[in-house]
This record gives structure tokens, C-alpha cells and sequence, in this order.
């Protein structure tokens, strides 16, 4: 059993928010702007290297953090 | 009369003396006075913030603790347990914010504890607070740091977007240990872990024959036990912080208010030796005409 969205090349999380977010967009007015609050993150992460910290960077709610 | 002049000369000079160090010390006291009150009214006010916010955390925390416990309901149920030679992440759940009491040290604390019963660990920072604790004993083993935590009530967005960092970066690891502050009452917490196992081990488990399970849903499940798990510590340790920043502020306004009544008793009491002084002064200068 394999999953499109695997062969596309996202995760599992990927496409449970990506669904998510389309269930929100389609809510009424009123419902839709208490949800969509809840689709915001405005998360920073930067990785390590040997006890150094890298450059700071936002979290890419869109595509995801393809590691480079 | 030449007695009485240089008696009246000593008490003017030495009551003037007195006079000078008196209202310098009084200005003092006046302006020490007035910054504890404003101190002790923003500290009054944060407390305030704190709990109404702790009121809202702690709402989020019991949704958190049945989705997190229904979790760890899996990995109990199959009989999970990590291998001794596997790799270990250390998920360290704080925040950015300081004036909270001792959360951010109670879990680094766990933290650094664990990295010593296994040196290799690779450590995840959540928060700026931990990140500064932990990169001054065990910098090497951190592999990512996040920030911009702990200005609002975790949502599963976060932690979504959290986990999906760390897969991202292929950090191999056959357990995921997430180190936060479990919230005990209003004013206790205490530093916990919740364990989250890789496909391999979960698939090593003792009662994993229970489970009618296909090899390619346990990379999904592997992957929201981990989102499910960090929602779980951001939402417990946002309420304990909340409920810890409460008591601290609550703590900071009535040492506040301590020292208001005695810098008002100090006071009162020099500007009535003020007062007294000028009076003898009057006095025997009155008494010398």
C-alpha cells in the first residue's frame, strides 16, 4: 500500500496539516477565522554544528523544511 | 553668656550636620519608596496576565493529556522497550520567556542528566531560556534549537511543524525522549519524560503480533507519535510555566509590599527626627535671644 502523497515526497504531517488547512479555508466566515488562528506558527529554528549554532531560520508552513 | 554661645554653636553645627544627612537620606528613602510601587504594581499585574493565562493553559493541557496518554497507551500496551545500545534525542520543552520561577532549570537539569547516563544523546532545545542553560554544559549534543515558543497557548500546528523539522534533518534515533514540566497542581510541577520509539524498535516490540499492522503505515504513525507527543510536553509545560510565573510574581509583590511598609516606617521615622531637630533648634535659638 503506498501512499501518493509518500511518492510526491511529503511527510505524513506534511499532508495531515495540508488537509487540514483546506478543511479550515472551507468553513463558514465566523468558524473559519477562529480556525485558520489556530493554523499560524511563527516557529524559528537553527541547527547545530559541534556545539556552534547556525543561522536562523523560519519554519516553511507552505512546503516544509526540505533539508539542503 | 559666653558660656551658653558655644554650647549654642555645637548643637547649631551638629544639628545642622544632622539636618543635611537627614534630607539627603529622606530624598533617598522617597525615591526608593516610589520605585518599589511601581515595581510592585507591574509584578501585581503579571500576576494577573499569569493567571488568566495559566486558566486558558491549563484548559489546552487536559485536551493534550488524553491525546498524549492514548499515545503512550500504544507503546505500553505493545510492550515497548529501548534497546540498550540505541541512539537517544532529547527533546527539551521550556520557552523563551524568563520571570517564571525554576522551569527552565528543572528541565534542563533532566536534560543534562540524561545526556550524562548516555553521552551520545542528540538534544533538541525548545525555547531560548534552555537553549542558554544547556549550551554551557552540553553544546556538542545539540543538534537544533527552536525558538518563538511560549508566546501563546501551543497549538498541534507547532508541534506538527517541530516534528516535521526534526525528520527532516534525518536525525537517527531508536527513542525520542521528551524532557518537560509536568504540571502537578497550581503551585508544583515537575520535570517528566515521554517516550516516543522509531519503527524498528516499536516493531521489536513484545506484543506487536496483537496489532493487524502494514509495513508502510508505521512510518505515519512514527511520525504523528511524535507530533502527538510534543503537543503534549508545549502544552503541560506552557500550563506549568503560567502557574509557576503566577506564584513567582505573587511572591515578588509581597516581598514588594514588605518593603514599602518598612521604607515608609524608615521614613516617617527620619522626617520626624527632621522635624524634632528643627524644633530644638528653634528652641534654643529662641532660648539665646
Amino acid at each position: 500500500m503506498s501512499f501518493a502523497w509518500k511518492a510526491a515526497g511529503i511527510s505524513y504531517l506534511k499532508y495531515t496539516q495540508i488537509c487540514a488547512r483546506a478543511v479550515r479555508n472551507a468553513l463558514k466566515e465566523e468558524q473559519r477565522l477562529i480556525a485558520q488562528r489556530r493554523d499560524e506558527q511563527g516557529l524559528k529554528f537553527a541547527k547545530w554544528e559541534s556545539g556552534k549554532q547556525g543561522e536562523l531560520k523560519p519554519i516553511d508552513s507552505a512546503m516544509g523544511n526540505v533539508s539542503v | 553668656m559666653f558660656a551658653i554661645r558655644p554650647v549654642v554653636a555645637n548643637a547649631t553645627t551638629r544639628s545642622v550636620g544632622c539636618q543635611h544627612r537627614n534630607y539627603a537620606t529622606l530624598k533617598e528613602i522617597q525615591l526608593r519608596l516610589k520605585s518599589v510601587r511601581s515595581i510592585a504594581k507591574i509584578t501585581k499585574s503579571m500576576k494577573m496576565i499569569a493567571s488568566t493565562k495559566m486558566t486558558r493553559a491549563q484548559k489546552t493541557m487536559e485536551i493534550a493529556r488524553t491525546f498524549g496518554s492514548t499515545q503512550t497507551a500504544l507503546f505500553t500496551n505493545a510492550d515497548t522497550k529501548p534497546t540498550e545500545e540505541g541512539t537517544t534525542l532529547i527533546i527539551t520543552v521550556s520557552s523563551d520567556r524568563g520571570l517564571c520561577g525554576g522551569i527552565h532549570s528543572s528541565v534542563s537539569k533532566a536534560s543534562r542528566k540524561h545526556v550524562q547516563e548516555k553521552p551520545n544523546s542528540q538534544v533538541v532545545v525548545l525555547g531560548d531560556k534552555a537553549k542558554a542553560q544547556l549550551s554551557r554544559t552540553i553544546r556538542n549534543n545539540i543538534r537544533l534549537s527552536f525558538n518563538q515558543i511560549g508566546k501563546a497557548t501551543p497549538t498541534y500546528t507547532e508541534a506538527c511543524a517541530i516534528a516535521d523539522t526534526i525528520l527532516n534533518e534525518k536525525i537517527e534515533f531508536d527513542q525520542a525522549i521528551i524532557v518537560y514540566n509536568y504540571f502537578k497542581s497550581v503551585i508544583s510541577y515537575e520535570a517528566d519524560t515521554i517516550p516516543v520509539f522509531s519503527e524498528s524498535t516499536f516493531s521489536k516490540s513484545g506484543n506487536f503480533d496483537a496489532y493487524e499492522v502494514e509495513d508502510d503505515v508505521l512510518e505515519n504513525l512514527h511520525e504523528f507519535a511524535l507530533a502527538n507527543s510534543i503537543y503534549w510536553g508545549l502544552a503541560e509545560g506552557h500550563a506549568s510555566e503560567m502557574a509557576s510565573k503566577r506564584s513567582a510574581m505573587e511572591n515578588a509583590t509581597k516581598n514588594a509590599g514588605e518593603m514599602i511598609d518598612k521604607l515608609t516606617l524608615t521614613y516617617n521615622r527620619g522626617r520626624q527626627a527632621v522635624i524634632t531637630s528643627e524644633l530644638i533648634d528653634i528652641i534654643t535659638g529662641a532660648s539665646a535671644i
